[in-house]
């Protein structure tokens, strides 16, 4: 049998296992081996005998993979963002920066919606994972927002959207994911989703102000903060700034020499905060719970990393990346409809499974396919098909998929944002949320247009790096 | 076609990064044993899908893949005898020699008999050129300029930058040039190619012509027992590729290296030639002791330390004076 | 994302043997956590001792590099007997009875079957980097400073072998509540609907504030 053949059937397999439910992490580390066996015997023709040869040489390989694949200093950035997340809760800047955004900027119509997302955007600055922001924020949003007179499904649906700005603004988790399995400069997609995501917090505040001043009974303003109140709201929140600043500065100073490498620049975050949060009294038990969730998150990604590398390994002996990615380039279609054909196939895939898994159960055949449709690897913006270099289009893709796995979050039936807010509130069921959030949808919707059609959103900043 | 079936042979070789300079003797020598036999035996040359680099040696052993590259002072542990060839100041000048001196101590039975522990024999080099530095800021020409300098350079190069007051810095290959940026390291040593791959040179303000500091080594090697399955032809057609393919690889890399002034005019990096003291007081600093410590560490585990050493003074006394 | 899920307890042999093993695997948990923090301090140090006393941490990436398998490896069994590694349960979730322990029985064997593949593959490719004929019993090291490296490779095959026991456990669950018919099975992780899952996962933040 021909090793694309062996591939796509235990690709097939997978994603059987997958849809019936075992733990994705297993399905595909278990694919790869089979595939690995199943590979070896082929090529031995099937020679009873060999069949133990086959299985000694295929254990041994996978058995490689976890300790090789994990042991990469830029992986160490993964487990660095999760901390920071969590010791930035026990810092109460959560609070803080809701407070600060409210005395400050809810004047305007829709005004605590508006606060709302962009405290969430502000969260998402010292967060890699979205779901937790939304329940933090399910937390502390919602109420202040029925107490004057929210729609309840309205308000349920800024915090599940604004949820989802913590994976593309660094720190991100999932950027960083990308960024080891396609092999590219982790610091410039870090880079790369900080304007993305302010664009998409900022299309979300438009949104909002537009349906307040239509509706005028959804969100009022709300004002009469004095300038005195507005100034001793900040500096509860300063640390957030201190750590944005530092990440960015890590990465790219635009008036110098950069500080240090991300990984660097992710740590030393962690350490401020860490910081803050004894300075805001934090006890050891609560230390102790902090490292205990983060361990778990940290694992569980983890898992689902070695998992997949283990079939990914596999891949690599079959070919099937390349095979697919000449398949893709021999279509007559353009490269651009096939593009929104894969970013419309991710939001169908996302509507059903967790964005982490999506990304990496597909990146390994998905992205060679889609460099080898923009021309390449090396190829210059000019010689093209999308009008960007090599590594460009890389960052630019990943951009793209990160953010469709953010609006998966919201989309139904199994929009993970959604049911957490719904989880958080008693008085809000999940089709209330999805009732809500669907503004939001249209909003995601409209920039991931913007995004595609408009490139320069996404690559100005890396390429100044 | 089934006797013709039963014939082909096809192996996987297992190398990393992209095409370059450093891979074409490996992408040759599938181009030239394809074509003696006629098509029958084919390598699969796969950049990084079958391994990490770093376990090249490890998938020998395994049997995951029958040919692969790696370099010594990746893993110094695993194949201490060729890491010979990485002491300081060997006084290699050109690709040849390095082809000379390499082939020399692959040959010596404590290399053949190390790398049959992996399963593996070594078929040839991956001759690098001297890892001169690139740095910014002032160039630096005295012994005393060296002090404090964050060099990244790994392994044997790393130790003869720390015995003369530098500081040898961590960070991978693909970390480099953005560590330069930063200012975690000040100067890199790298081989040309890799200054042009990994970008060091756009950073850098001048590049040392004739520190010659040292290199590492990158040998290719086959797992021994899918070489011994080879029938009598294709051995054939294998071992007498390899003079050729490494013809081509120098070739390759020396036109490389024409280009390397003009690189290097076209960036406005200075080229900075050593005083001839200032090196020779390099090479006591550096070269004795890493030689000295390398010999007794090796001797102490029951490798001919000595007489590996002597082999390398040897042939590339033998090398200079032939060309 | 992270299922949280619960699981049962009572007095039968089973349920104490879960018992017993989720000390072990909460150690090892907190194990990779304490390792994830003290990147914090390394890098600190690190960035400090470059910038403000011209003396860079030799070794940096190596040191890390051998953290990262304790970080990210260790408290898989943990993980597991929480039910925290992801999977998609739209199918599994709307199964009763008989039929769900039944799958969810063929599942643990099938993962504990590649764990049990990978405890040997894993401890193989520790073996490779292990020799006690040679000084500090290193066949393999680390690139800048020569770091052993069979420490780190070792934590690999352990940490499996713990979480095949934990799947040898899970299997006797599912296959009891199979046998028994049960309605609520003692030490394997019981699915909650997403909704209960998420208010799980908040409340798990909300004990902190
Ligand atoms: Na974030
Ligand atoms: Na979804």
């Amino acid at each position: 049998m021909d090793p694309i053949t062996i591939g796509l059937w235990t690709t097939g397999g997978m994603l059987c296992l997958v849809f019936l439910g075992m733990r994705v992490a297993f399905a595909a580390g278990l694919a790869g081996f089979v595939g690995l066996v199943w590979l070896r015997w082929n090529g031995f023709d099937y020679a009873p005998e060999r069949f133990g040869k086959a299985v000694e040489i295929s254990v041994k390989i996978a058995g490689q993979v976890p300790h090789s694949k994990v042991s990469a200093h830029a992986l160490s950035l993964i487990p660095t963002f999760i901390l920071i997340g969590y010791l930035a809760y026990y810092a109460k800047l959560t609070t803080a920066l809701f407070d600060a955004a409210k005395k400050w900027i809810a004047w305007v119509p829709g005004g605590l919606a508006v606060s709302t997302v962009f405290s969430t955007a502000g969260f998402a600055a010292v967060s890699g994972a979205s779901v937790a922001t939304a329940a933090v924020f399910a937390r502390i949003a919602i109420p202040e927002m029925l107490k004057i007179g929210y729609n309840k499904q309205f308000a349920a649906g800024v915090v599940a959207a604004g949820g989802t700005l913590a994976s593309l603004i660094p720190p991100s988790a999932i950027l960083v994911i990308y960024a080891i399995i396609v092999e590219q400069d982790v610091g410039k997609l870090l880079l790369a989703g900080f304007i993305p995501g302010a664009f998409s917090a900022f299309v979300y505040a438009v949104l909002i102000i537009g349906i307040a001043v239509i509706f005028k009974n959804v969100g009022p303003p709300v004002g009469g903060f004095t300038w005195r109140e507005r100034l001793v709201a900040l500096p509860p929140a300063l640390p957030i700034v201190a750590v944005v600043v530092i990440i960015i500065f890590f990465v790219y100073n635009p008036f110098g020499d950069a500080w240090g490498t991300p990984t660097e620049g992710g740590a030393v975050g962690a350490f401020i905060v860490f910081l803050m949060a004894l300075y805001r009294g934090m006890r050891l038990s609560e230390l102790k719970d902090a490292l205990i969730e983060t361990a778990k998150l940290t694992v569980m990604i983890f898992t689902i990393i070695w998992g997949v590398l283990i079939y990914v390994r596999f891949l690599g002996f079959a070919d099937l990346p390349g095979a697919f990615s000449d398949w893709i380039t021999s279509l007559t279609v353009s490269p651009m409809l096939i593009l929104i054909c894969i970013l419309l196939a991710y939001a169908v895939l996302g509507m059903f499974m967790d964005a982490i898994g999506m990304l990496l159960l597909t990146l390994p055949v998905v992205y060679p396919a889609v460099m080898a449709l923009n021309g390449g690897e090396f190829v210059s913006a000019e010689d093209s098909a999308f009008g960007m270099s090599g590594p460009m289009c890389a960052i630019w893709f990943g951009i793209l998929v990160v953010k469709m796995a953010e609006f998966c979050l919201i989309t139904p039936p199994i929009g993970l944002n959604c049911f957490v807010v719904a989880g958080v509130r008693d008085d809000l069921s999940v089709q209330d949320v999805f009732k809500g959030v669907t503004p939001f949808f249209i909003a995601d919707a409209i920039t991931i247009a913007l995004l595609v059609a408009f490139p320069a959103i996404v690559l100005w900043l890396p390429s100044l790096a | 076609t089934f006797a013709l079936e039963a014939a082909a042979t096809e192996w996987n070789v297992s190398v990393w990064g992209k095409r370059r300079a450093f891979t074409e003797h490996v992408e040759k020598l599938a181009e030239l044993v394809s074509e003696k036999t006629n098509g029958e035996f084919t390598m699969n040359i796969s950049y990084g899908g079958l391994s990490k680099n770093r376990e090249n040696l490890d998938g020998i052993s395994i049997g995951a893949f029958e040919m692969a590259q790696f370099c010594a002072g990746y893993h110094r542990d695993k194949n201490r005898v060729i890491t010979v060839l990485e002491l300081p100041f060997l006084g290699v000048e050109n690709l040849e020699q390095e082809v000379a001196v390499a082939s020399a101590v692959y040959q010596h039975p404590a290399a053949i008999e190390e790398m049959e522990q992996w399963n593996a024999k070594l078929l040839m080099t991956s001759p690098m050129p001297q890892y001169n530095i690139v740095g910014t800021g002032e160039p630096k020409t005295k012994l005393s300029d060296f002090e404090g300098m964050r060099v990244r350079a790994t392994g044997g190069l790393g130790k003869a930058f720390e015995s003369v007051g530098g500081v040898p810095t961590s960070v991978t290959a693909t970390e480099a040039y953005q560590a330069m940026e930063s200012g975690v390291v000040d100067t890199v040593a790298f081989a040309q190619h890799a200054h042009l791959s990994f970008g060091t040179i756009n950073q850098a303000d001048w590049w040392t012509a004739n520190l010659n500091p040292g290199t590492v080594n990158c040998p290719v090697v086959v797992n021994i027992d899918a070489y011994d399955s080879l029938s009598d032809d294709h051995r054939a057609a294998l071992e007498s590729s390899i003079p050729e393919a490494l013809d081509h690889y120098l070739a390759n890399y020396a036109e490389l290296l024409e280009r390397w002034d003009s690189v290097l005019e076209e960036k406005g990096v200075q080229k900075v030639e050593i005083a001839p003291d200032v090196i020779e007081e390099f090479r006591a600093a550096a070269a004795d002791p890493a030689r000295d410590a390398w010999i007794a560490d090796m001797e102490a585990q029951g490798i001919p330390g000595q007489e590996l050493y002597d082999l390398v003074v040897k042939t590339l006394a033998d090398a200079k004076g032939g060309s | 994302m992270a299922g949280t899920s619960t699981v049962l307890e009572d007095s039968s042999l089973l349920s104490r043997l879960d018992r017993a093993l989720l000390p072990i695997e909460r150690v090892m948990a907190l194990l990779s956590g304490l390792a994830a923090f003290s990147l914090m301090f390394l890098a600190a140090y690190s960035v400090s001792a470059r910038e403000f006393f011209e003396k860079p941490l030799l070794g940096y990436v190596d040191y890390i590099e051998a953290l990262m398998p304790l970080i990210a490896i260790m408290g898989v069994s943990y993980v597991q007997r929480s039910g925290t590694h992801i999977r998609m349960d739209i199918i599994v979730g709307a199964m009763r009875g008989r039929v769900l322990w039944f799958v969810e029985l063929v599942m643990v064997l099938l993962i504990l079957v590649l764990m049990i593949a990978l405890v040997w593959g894993a401890w193989a490719h520790f073996d490779r980097s292990f020799d006690c004929a040679r000084p500090l019993c290193s066949r393999d090291s680390s690139i800048d400073i020569s770091m052993p490296l069979w420490p780190s490779k070792l934590l690999v095959p352990i940490a499996f072998v713990v979480l095949c026991a934990r799947l040898v456990l899970q299997a006797v669950g599912y296959a009891r509540a199979l046998w028994l018919n049960l309605d609520r099975p003692v030490a394997v992780p019981l699915i909650q609907s997403v909704a209960a899952q998420a208010r799980a996962e908040a409340d798990a933040l909300e004990g902190a504030d």
